[in-house]
């Protein structure tokens, strides 16, 4: 089923604090932003449950990593606002970790992959002698238990973006932005990467919010794909993924239901390019 | 792979030692006079007296002294004042023009300025030698906290970092190679000042040694000065290297 | 200007004014101390007199006299070295063994030598522009593309042709910001030989104010030098965009 309307779900007036499985776990209601005279966003809004993993496409300059950066706290909306839990998002906040595109400038080169997982701990003010047990775990969990030891600069980019995301998950985080995070790998390791990260937020029951400009990318990973038009950033697509889960990346990417899905949404891409 | 770089090494020394035999032949044939350029062996043997028995080594653990002090004292203020200029655009902008201004200034020229405040003492040598140090190293501090990357700032921000983990945990660790490099000219400069000011305090150490030696025409024990000097630069190199390696480990 | 460049000039402005309000309210009389007006003074009738502009000129006489000898001998020895790599590993630790000299120990062997003159100064500067001018040509010449040195070899060039056409033109850009940087280097040492041993120029000039107990005129050469210092490295940057362009970045300074 498609909606073209400007919301998937209309968010419940006066989110209540206490969540129960439907409310939904962040709400973007009317959301703007403005910078030095343009804008960059303009009425966006999204309601995102938790466990969902949402991904978002559009065109260059659609504002799509403006607004997970919005979702981060690390730029207030001009208009309209941004709620976690029905409180606004005005700051970062360790519930909701961000894991950036250029892994190779987010991670410490100074320190190996373990003191990088570190940080996450040392900020949350993780107990001492639980660390090391806990790093352990969640350089296992993605994949880097033999590379405790090593420096970023001897990691390749697959490891690097992993080792970002052990951060990410060390702070337990109820949603994970992620900003075109297999971008600059190679397809291999991008594939690798998208199953393992199904595998993380749902063994976690984590959020995500995923930005991509791989379209098959997104319908493959979500639950949902929201197509943004450009200039200024607007919702302008919602599809719905009813396709099964768990995905693979052969048999789900045959499937006709995702022949479909996939040209509707490069149908809307060449749309809103050409806008 | 090490065995042909072991057999350069040997060839070079041996061209080196080439070298010292054609220095020998040179004054000893008068070509050049003894009284400018002495004999490798009468410099040798004014090395091992002058160590032995004589001055040269009290000398030289003045002038390392006095070096090291100024040098240490220079880098831990250079650091600190840095990461203080270099936390806040704000500072380092209202601080850009007094920097900018002693950046080219040669060390050297406070001397004269030194010496007429505080005189030809002690406390002027090692005034002079702080003053001179702390610039290179505060000047790589600054340009270290200016240039962490952004995005490191915003993992510090995503964390809800205090700005003193921050400082501790990101802008710091990233400057240490700019304040490696910054120490090591400021090694240099440390030593050059410390020259200087014994030459022209006369306060003992290796500077006003080797000057006097000059005066006297004592060319092997200038010579032998000269070398001392020489080792002492030599060697802060090398422990700076390792240093540098050790710290510097994870770079690729 | 824009305001940021304005910023920088706060503190300086702030210190000289507090200096001479201080100066006045206490009618400095002092050996040691000197208001910014007196400086001002003293600077300007050494100006005016000639003084300083005669020691600014023998000064940058020994200076860049150094700096041609020093530096031209360096990129010479550089590109050697460069191009023929038996040679410099042959040379290796003589210059490994030479090249921890402190400059300023140098400065008794050349009063042997040359006595209080002018080539005291300059063989000194000569020895240490050697260096940058030696290592950074070396430096250059081995990132020069290999490519280029087949193209010697295929087409048989003698080696005169090789570094006038191929080597110089390739490794111009770095040689001169090394010379830019050996220039500065030229500045500091001669100064500096001039504070210690006191044959002439501004350093010489600088180390008679401060014996004759005159502050004002002693902080007036610190500053001329400075400014010296920083027309010296102006005009480098200036011939630099003319000759080379865009072919090089500029050092980026400081914060």
């Amino acid at each position: 089923m498609v909606i073209t309307a400007a919301a998937a779900f209309p968010a419940p007036a006066g989110a209540p604090a206490a969540e129960t499985a439907t409310a939904p776990l962040l709400t973007v209601r009317d959301l703007g932003l403005e910078i030095g005279g343009n804008t960059i966003l303009s009425g966006i809004d999204m309601a995102i449950g938790r466990g969902e993993f949402v991904c978002v496409v559009g065109p260059s300059g659609c504002g799509k990593t403006t607004l997970l950066r919005v979702l981060a706290g690390l730029r207030p909306p001009t208009e309209g606002e941004a709620l976690y839990q029905g409180q606004p998002l005005v700051r970062p906040s360790r519930e909701i970790a961000i894991v950036f595109q250029e892994y190779a400038k987010a991670l410490l080169p100074w320190r190996t992959a373990a003191a990088n997982v570190s940080l996450a701990l040392e900020t949350m003010g993780y107990p001492r002698e639980k660390r090391a047990a806990r790093i352990s775990e969640l350089l296992q969990t993605v994949g880097l238990g033999d590379s405790a030891g090593k420096y970023p600069s001897e990691m390749s980019g697959g490891m690097q973006q992993r080792l970002q995301i052990a951060r990410a998950l060390a702070l337990e985080p109820s949603v994970l932005l992620l900003d075109e995070p297999f971008g600059a790998l190679d397809a291999m390791t991008r594939q690798g990467l998208q199953d393992e990260l199904l595998q993380l937020t749902k063994s976690t029951g984590a959020t995500a919010f995923f930005v991509t400009h791989d379209l098959e990318e997104a319908i493959y990973l979500g639950d949902r794909v929201i197509g943004l038009h450009a200039r200024p950033g607007r919702i302008g697509l919602v599809l719905d993924i009813d396709l099964p889960k768990p995905r693979h990346q052969l048999e789900t990417r045959e499937l006709p239901r995702f022949l479909e899905l996939r040209h509707e949404l490069f149908s809307f891409i060449k749309g809103a390019e050409s806008a | 792979m090490i065995l042909q770089r072991l057999l350069w090494l040997a060839a070079s020394t041996a061209v080196f030692a080439a070298l010292v035999v054609i220095w020998h032949l040179v004054v000893e044939n008068g070509l050049i006079n003894r009284v400018f350029l002495p004999t490798p062996v009468s410099t040798w043997e004014a090395l091992y007296a002058g160590i032995l028995h004589g001055s040269l080594l009290g000398a030289w653990g003045e002038t390392v002294r006095r070096m090291i002090y100024g040098w240490l004292f220079a880098s831990l203020l250079g650091v600190v004042l840095g990461a203080l200029i270099g936390m806040s655009a704000q500072a380092r902008a209202y601080m850009s023009g007094i920097l900018e201004f002693i950046r080219p200034l040669p060390a050297s020229a406070v001397v004269p300025v030194a010496i007429v405040l505080l005189g030809l003492t002690e406390y002027m040598v090692l005034a002079v030698i702080a003053f001179g140090a702390v610039w290179p190293t505060l000047l790589a501090t600054v340009h270290g906290f200016a240039s962490v990357e952004p995005r490191l700032y915003e993992v510090g921000q995503s964390l809800r970092m205090s700005r003193w983990d921050v400082v501790r945990k990101i802008s710091l660790p990233n400057s240490v190679p700019d304040i490696l490099s910054g120490m090591r000219i400021s090694v240099t400069v440390a030593l050059i000042l410390t020259v200087v000011g014994e030459m022209l305090t006369g306060r003992p150490g290796l500077g006003s040694a080797i000057i006097s030696s000059a005066r006297m025409f004592q060319a092997p024990q200038l010579f032998a000065g000269v070398i001392l000097l020489g080792i002492t630069g030599y060697v802060s190199s090398i422990l700076l290297n390792l240093a540098e390696a050790r710290l510097l480990r994870w770079r690729s | 200007m824009t305001a940021l460049d304005m910023r920088g000039a706060v503190i300086p402005l702030a210190l000289i004014a507090v200096a001479e309000l201080w100066a006045r309210a206490v009618d400095l009389q002092s050996d040691s101390l000197a208001a910014p007006s007196a400086i001002f003074m003293a600077g300007a009738k050494a100006l005016a007199s000639g003084e300083m502009l005669a020691a600014t000129g023998e000064t940058l006489v020994c200076a860049l006299g150094g700096l041609a000898i020093g530096f031209v001998l360096g990129a010479f020895t550089g590109i050697l070295l460069g191009i023929f790599r038996a040679l410099d590993h042959l040379s290796e630790v003589t210059f490994e063994l030479l090249r921890p000299i402190p400059s300023v120990a140098l400065i008794p062997v050349a009063m042997l030598i040359f006595g209080f003159g002018y080539w005291t100064e300059t063989s000194i500067v000569a020895f240490t522009t050697f260096w940058p001018g030696f290592l950074l040509t070396r430096a250059a010449v081995r990132g020069v593309e290999p490519r280029l040195f087949e193209v010697v070899r295929s087409l048989e060039m003698n080696l005169p042709d090789t570094i006038r056409k191929i080597v110089v033109p390739a490794v111009l850009p770095r040689m001169f910001v090394a010379l830019r940087l050996a220039a500065g280097i030229s500045l500091i040492v001669a100064v500096t030989v001039e504070i210690t041993a006191n044959p002439v120029g501004m350093g010489a000039r600088m180390m008679s104010a401060s014996q004759a107990l005159r502050p004002d005129l002693t902080f007036a050469y610190l500053l001329w030098i400075g400014v010296v210092g920083w027309s010296l490295n102006a005009v480098m940057e200036f011939v630099q965009k003319r000759l080379l362009g865009p072919a090089v970045p500029l050092p980026r300074s400081g914060a």
